[in-house]
């Protein structure tokens, strides 16, 4: 059986407080809105509403902890990661300017380690964070706030046809599901002394010893998808054009949430044809490390 | 021209990819109003029939079919399931694989949406349904949250408000208790009574004999051994293929020779060295969910020698409560101890060395290419070493009747079979407590029987711990019996001092069976419980 998101009808929810059609397609200009810049003067307007929508979406801590460490603890490591190997921002910057170098006091066949500390690296990493920081925090607030019960209807509404809307709904539906299913093998497993923390080996050994976990998962996944078809199947599903038992209309503030995302993903286009936004660190750093 | 609903005339079926005929040649009709029982061992093409007259097959299983199906007088081969699924409503084994809405609501108008009836007549055809089954309470809840038996009545009403003409009930009752599984039963009966034909798949004979039905089939490898009225059942069946009530039985086993005493655990009984508590909990609590309990205060040891029964509804907490022992789920107040050591001291693979644990679903946990892979897992990963390894293998495979499939891919087997694997993958982990997750369910009566005998008998374990929604599983097999409502102990002691409280029985979702009845009655006599072959001797 599908497992079902941690959804449920929150008083003063400001996210909840609209169509999920309406913030779906506003969901949509923040994130194309978002990856147009790489400028963090432009990006702090999108992690304010990031942060607005947070703590205005009256979902709870406790709730969404684990989701949350996940995602900071993710785009934190990625942040370093571009950080200190340098890598993944050179494509936007062609000069470095050096803060402080650590130089290893060994050299391995002839190749010292460096660790070049650069204002460029430095902004990168922060300009990285903010803007996946922001995305990552609006993706993961959509579980918790649309009504599993609406998702089908959502895509219906958003233009997709019946069976791509259906579809769409229990694809929603199946990550959950998923998640539930890996654990149940985990504890399975480990029941049979089974330890993912031991796991040692070269790459390929590796990857075969997590055979214990993929493939029931899979397994799994597979049987669970055939039982959902013959369900569907013997109650009519796909004959012709359905009718969908739950409706949506669009208020005011829906059309209004709907102008400010469309505006805003115009705007951020418009503003990167023009040739702003792009990466950008604070002349006066560049001018106090020697540029 | 002829009055039946159904008539399926020298059906034959053989899947695509499997050699053999999964049925053959078989002939029936089926008339309004009657309720047809089919009961057969697992495998012996039940599923395939139902699937052969709910069109499933051959359209989404192919394969050689042959034979004719006519519903109210019209041949259905060249229907379209849509056409078919608004005379026949299939309701499968496990509602959870059914069920596909996240609201009652949508769930049971899922049918006539796809049929694209008006708003208003969904919402009228989905409220009568919910109000035949008294269960218009649940119309806006998450199915996510009902408990089994609640979900088989709204999978139940998905069906009906189609308003098929005929019923198909695959094994309703497996997985619900039997307090759900007698309300399931009693609006099975009330549907028929109004006109509908049931065809209903079920070996759990006993349970359905309440609700009168007209006529029974028993099928075996394929084809139609009996089909007639109940009392003929019992003749043409074996008491042991079957579940009959214990007085048929008692009747039909007198004739045979007396069973072989069982000697249970005798390795608890050899040992006398070691502590005699084996596993303890001390004011246990625990909760998934900040201030939503699922364990409360929970007390109790569990010594060399018990045969612990864990009884109590769906949603008790008894996987909860089994889990802890393991260390899978480490207790939010409290503490458990195995073996004389904190489980939040030890990791869940140091535990698996001393208490086993069978999942309820096989599927979760098979992997490997073949049975003997699988089996030897357990006992790799605990280091034992590679010859004993093999002899565990070896021998976990006898117990559970499964020698010859040892080179065989473990998921290319049957549902029986593999929860077989799943059990044998765990006996040759040669733990001292077995703990099993509702090890019966989706098993024959006849296998269950037999592999719970010799795991019983295996010298290896000192303590069995089983949870269980078969009353007589715990009549048979245990000596202690645990009963477990809302998270609490609410009774802990010997079978006969335990379930002989109808009250508190009917309290935990349990109905007495006649085998707990008879017992009962003789107790007296006997002094304990025992199997209904056993008292046929005495």
């Amino acid at each position: 059986m599908l497992v079902a998101w941690r959804y449920r009808k929150r008083e003063n929810s400001f996210i909840q407080w609209f169509d999920p059609r309406a913030w779906i397609i506003f969901y949509l200009c923040f994130l194309v809105s978002t990856l147009a810049f790489w400028d963090v003067r432009f990006l702090l307007p999108f992690f304010a509403i990031s942060l607005f929508v947070v703590f205005t979406s009256g979902v709870k801590w406790h709730e969404m902890r684990r989701a949350f460490l996940f995602i900071i603890g993710f785009v934190f490591f990625f942040a370093i990661l571009t950080f200190l190997t340098g890598r993944g921002g050179t494509e936007l910057y062609k000069a470095e300017h050096l803060i402080r170098q650590f130089k290893a006091p060994f050299a391995i066949f002839g190749w010292t380690p460096t660790l070049d500390i650069t204002v460029e690296r430095a902004f990168f990493a922060v300009s990285q964070f903010v803007r996946v920081f922001s995305i990552a925090t609006m993706t993961i607030l959509i579980p918790y706030s649309l009504n599993p019960a609406l998702y089908g209807i959502t895509f219906k509404g958003l233009g997709l046809p019946d069976n791509i809307a259906y579809a769409m709904d229990l694809t929603m539906r199946f990550i959950p599901t998923f998640g539930r299913d890996f654990q149940l093998t985990m504890d399975a497993q480990r029941a049979r002394g089974y330890e993912l923390e031991k796991i040692s080996g070269g790459l390929i050994e590796q990857v075969r010893k997590l055979g214990p976990l993929m493939v029931p998962v899979t397994i799994h996944a597979i049987i669970g998808s055939e039982d959902i078809i013959d369900a569907m199947d013997l109650r009519a599903f796909g004959v012709g054009p359905r009718t969908w038992l739950d409706q949506l209309t669009y208020q005011t503030r829906d059309r209004v949430l709907i102008a400010g995302g469309v505006l805003i993903l115009l705007a951020s286009l418009g503003v990167g044809f023009f040739g702003f936004g792009n990466f950008w660190v604070p002349p006066a750093l560049i001018k106090l490390f020697g540029g | 021209m002829t009055d039946s609903s159904l008539v399926v005339e020298n059906l034959s079926f053989r899947y695509r990819d499997r050699p053999g005929a999964a049925i053959h040649d078989i002939s029936f009709d089926a008339n309004p109003g009657e309720i047809l029982l089919i009961a057969g061992a697992s495998g012996c093409g039940k599923t395939t029939l139902i699937r052969a007259i709910n069109g499933l097959i051959p359209r989404s299983y192919k394969g050689e079919f042959s034979g004719r199906i006519l519903v109210f007088g019209e041949e259905t081969l060249k229907w379209k399931l849509s056409q078919i699924s608004q005379k026949i409503g299939t309701v499968l084994q496990d509602p959870e694989r059914q069920i596909l809405g996240t609201k009652v609501l949508n769930e049971v108008a899922f049918g006539l949406e796809n049929l694209g009836m008006s708003r208003d007549e969904i919402f009228q055809r989905v409220d009568e349904a919910l109000a035949h089954l008294k269960i218009s309470d649940l119309r806006e809840r998450e199915t996510f949250l009902l408990s089994g038996g609640e979900k088989q009545k709204v999978a139940l009403a998905g069906v009906l408000a189609m308003r098929p003409g005929i019923l198909l009930l695959d094994e309703p009752l497996a997985s619900l208790d039997p307090a759900s599984a007698q309300e399931t039963l009693d609006a099975v009966r009330r549907l028929a009574d109004e006109g509908m034909t049931v065809l209903m798949v079920e070996h759990r004979v006993e349970d359905v004999l309440r609700i009168r039905p007209e006529r029974v089939m028993f099928v075996s490898e394929g084809q139609v051994r009996y089909l007639g009225a109940l009392d003929g059942l019992s003749k043409a069946a074996n008491y042991r293929e079957v579940k009959l009530p214990a007085e048929q039985i008692v009747e039909r086993a007198k004739a045979d020779a007396a069973p072989a005493e069982i000697k249970i655990l005798p390795g608890a009984a050899a040992s006398t060295s070691g502590p005699e508590t084996l596993v303890r909990f001390e004011h246990v609590g625990f909760g998934y969910d900040v201030g939503a309990d699922v364990l409360h205060n929970i007390n109790l040891e569990i010594k060399r020698g018990d045969v612990i029964a864990v009884l109590g509804p769906n949603g008790a907490g008894k996987t909860t409560f089994v889990k802890h022992a393991i260390g899978l789920l480490k207790p939010k107040s409290g503490r458990v101890l195995v073996d004389g050591k904190d489980t939040r001291e030890a990791s869940v693979a140091q535990i698996a060395g001393m208490l086993g644990y069978v999942f309820q679903s096989p599927s979760h946990m098979l992997f490997a290419p073949t049975v003997h892979d699988e089996l030897a897992f357990g006992p790799t990963n605990l280091k034992h070493p590679k010859d004993q390894i093999e002899q565990e293998v070896k021998e976990a495979l006898k117990i559970v009747n499964l020698s010859e499939k040892e080179q065989d891919p473990p998921l290319a087997l049957s549902f029986g079979q593999q929860k077989r694997v799943s059990i044998a993958a765990i006996l040759a982990m040669r733990s001292r407590i077995l703990v099993m997750d509702e090890p019966t369910a989706g098993q024959d009566y006849q296998n269950y029987m037999n592999f719970m005998d010799s795991i019983l008998q295996m010298p290896a374990f000192e303590a069995i711990l089983f949870i269980t929604h078969d009353v007589d599983l715990a009549v048979i097999y245990a000596n202690r019996v645990l009963m477990i409502a809302d998270g609490r102990l609410v009774a802990d002691g010997k079978p006969q001092d335990v379930l002989r409280d109808f009250d508190r029985l009917k309290a935990c979702r349990l109905v007495p069976t006649s085998l707990l009845a008879l017992n009962l009655k003789r107790l007296p006599q006997t002094g304990r419980f025992m199997r209904a072959e056993t008292l046929a001797h005495i």
